[in-house]
């Protein structure tokens, strides 16, 4: 296994096994995360059910009540919550990895900035109002723009750096973020619209809104994980990625195209969700060190904890109304970023 | 100047007096002249709007909620001519002094920046607060605008109207819930909002919770149940249009037996007598179509 990218760190054979051991723990123990904030997002929530009741509900018992906040609100969200944290998790470990910088996030590439404009047109020229309608113009917007940057940014020149395409990226973002700031000033009720969605939420994401992202955001799991092992041999720069033949093109195609629907499902269900894709994958290397297959699955993981957490935390917050999980994901997710930043190994890439 | 601070602490109950054709008005800024018969008004805020157009006394810019949909259509024809100035939160002052108007009234919570240059164009007064109860609004702007006989005329017979209804339709003892869908979220109106205060007026009770003394609360859609009702009235902008009904409502159908939905152009931001008369009249075809 010539490929192995702990190479990169080249420690001793012994420090190897005490790390994968530090790793296997660590992901471990976040799977177990995992399943508590999944309990956690189905028991609590703005209507104060008792858990008896919860649990009658999940067994098709239960008051009215219990049956409709459990059926009809919270295993919804909890499903679409997991799906964005997971996505988004993963498309950011995946942007930091190809662009072998620790600031990127999926939002670079323009697709979030696609997804908000389509979204602002739409109800402001279409009069499009539903969650499931926005779900399909987002990724419809998401799916174009990134199109649009990867053909102006030369995804497919082999000459071209990865920052070639960032920039690209972040002028489009800019210019498509002025088109929709452009749109909701001079249209208030868009404005009104735009800024539940903006925020990033996961109210009314129902069936019709998650069932449909759902194989878009497994194709782009799938294609990161195949990505994984390239990127690792990424690490050591182009030169001796090539020369250990890894197909620069084929990592390249595969790391976009993942992205594109990672970030590009998540903004469609649940808007724009900030710092997630930025900070998960940070705390996730510091945790089982630098090899990208580990960081990848500890950032699915780590990425659905994350967002199940905050949205919980949003649900009581501000009883008896509730704050969009994009708002608290920002003001969680920066002091962790600060602290995280503070230790100096723990955000090395 | 003792004299001045003595007269405004009395609370009078009329604020305008008549001197020869102009009008002291005691307003959120002090003392102002105005004309007793305007005739080139301009107001930038809604109630100040609507109250004009029922006055009759049509004016010549108004500041609106929203500049491309411009002047409220349950207003009429007569304002539909009516200039814009901009919006309500941010009214144009060039464009107000190119109307050359003889009175301009504003609101101090919102306007207060603007005092100074607005008086430079005309007699400006403001009300205190777009918050307040509505029905002071009114009475604040009818009195300025005709003095206080107008403002009881206006208010009179919005309540002679709630009196026939509330009768014709045995609402006593019945409750209502109006309902905004926000972001997700269900914005419940209480009982000094508006369109709150219409439905207590035809004799309707709100439904009773804490209201943190706003005109409304927000609650998650997890506590749908909290807004039962015996009539429970959704707003939209597209009353025909069924999926504008929030999921977690028609989740719940059968808890909701009578829903209606309603215009948010007049129910949230009709604020005004003329705006009460047109929820008036849509209550009155409502009721009568679900009895």
């Amino acid at each position: 296994m010539t490929t192995t990218a702990s190479a990169r760190a080249a420690p001793p054979t012994t420090g190897r096994a005490a790390r994968r051991r530090t790793t296997r723990r660590w992901l471990a123990g976040a799977v177990a995360v995992l399943l508590g904030s999944l309990v956690l997002s189905v028991f609590v929530g703005a209507n104060p059910v008792p858990p008896s009741d919860v649990w009658a509900a999940l067994r098709g018992a239960g008051t009215e009540t219990a049956q409709y906040v459990v059926w009809g609100q919270r295993l919804p969200r909890t499903l679409a919550g997991l799906l964005v944290g997971a996505a988004l998790g993963v498309a950011g470990a995946l942007m930091q990895a190809f662009t072998r910088n620790a600031l990127a996030e999926p939002g670079l590439l323009g697709v979030n900035a696609g997804a908000a404009a389509f979204v602002a047109v739409g109800i402001a020229f279409f009069g499009v109002t539903s969650p499931a309608a926005y779900m399909w113009l987002a990724l419809l917007g998401a799916l174009l723009v990134a199109i649009a940057v990867y053909a102006v940014g030369g995804a497919a020149d082999l000459r071209a750096t990865p920052t070639r395409l960032l920039v690209t990226g972040v002028a489009t973002g800019a210019v498509l973020a002025g088109l929709t700031t452009g749109v909701t000033l001079t249209h208030p009720d868009t404005f009104d619209r735009m800024r539940g969605w903006n925020a990033g939420s996961l109210l009314e994401r129902d069936t019709a809104v998650v069932l449909p992202v759902l194989p878009l955001i497994a194709a782009g799991l799938v294609a990161g994980l195949l990505a994984a092992r390239s990127l690792n041999a990424l690490a050591l720069g182009p030169d001796l990625a090539a020369a250990q033949g890894v197909s620069l093109v084929r990592t390249r195609l595969l790391v976009l195209g993942a992205v594109t629907l990672l970030a590009g499902g998540a903004s469609a269900v649940a808007g724009p969700i900030s710092f997630v894709g930025l900070v998960v994958p940070h705390l996730v290397r510091w945790g089982v060190g630098a090899d990208q297959r580990r960081i990848l699955v500890g950032s699915l993981l780590a990425g659905g904890v994350l967002v199940l957490l905050a949205d919980v935390l949003g649900r009581i917050a501000v009883l008896p109304s509730e704050m969009p999980v994009g708002i608290v994901t920002a003001f969680v997710g920066a002091p962790v970023l600060i602290a995280l930043a503070r230790r100096r190994r723990a955000t090395a890439l | 100047m003792a004299l001045v601070v003595a007269a405004c602490g009395s609370a009078d109950s009329d604020p305008a007096s008549s001197v020869g054709d102009t009008r002291t008005v005691e307003h959120a800024r002090g003392k102002t002249d105005v004309p007793a018969a305007p005739t080139r008004v301009v107001v930038l805020e809604p109630v100040q709007l609507d109250t004009a157009i029922a006055l009759e006394i049509t004016p010549v810019g108004a500041a609106v909620l929203n500049e491309a949909t411009g002047v409220p259509k349950y207003l009429g024809d007569k304002a539909a001519g009516i200039t814009t100035v901009g919006t309500v939160q941010e009214p144009n002052v060039q464009k107000i002094a190119a109307l050359k108007p003889d009175l301009i009234i504003g609101t101090e919570s919102r306007h207060s920046a603007l005092y100074a240059q607005l008086t430079d164009v005309a007699p400006t007064v403001y009300m205190a607060s777009q918050t307040d109860p509505w029905q002071d609004n009114v009475r604040f702007t009818a009195t300025t605008l005709g003095g206080a006989g107008s403002a009881d005329k206006l208010l009179t017979g919005y309540q002679q109207r709630c009196a026939e209804i509330a009768k014709k339709f045995g609402t006593a003892g019945k409750t209502a819930q109006l309902i905004r869908p926000r972001d997700g979220v269900l914005t419940l109106y209480g009982p000094t909002s508006f369109a709150g205060s219409t439905l207590e007026c035809v004799g309707f009770t709100t439904p009773q919770r804490d209201w943190e003394n706003s005109i409304s609360v927000d609650i998650s859609p997890e506590r749908v149940l909290e807004a039962k009702a015996d009539h429970v009235f959704v707003t939209t902008v597209d009353v025909n249009d069924r999926s504008t009904i929030p999921a977690s409502v028609s989740a719940n159908a059968a808890a909701f037996p009578r829903l209606h939905l309603v215009d948010q152009s007049f129910w949230i931001t009709g604020v005004g007598t003329v705006g009460g008369q047109t929820v008036l009249d849509d209550l009155e075809r409502i009721l009568a179509a679900s009895s």
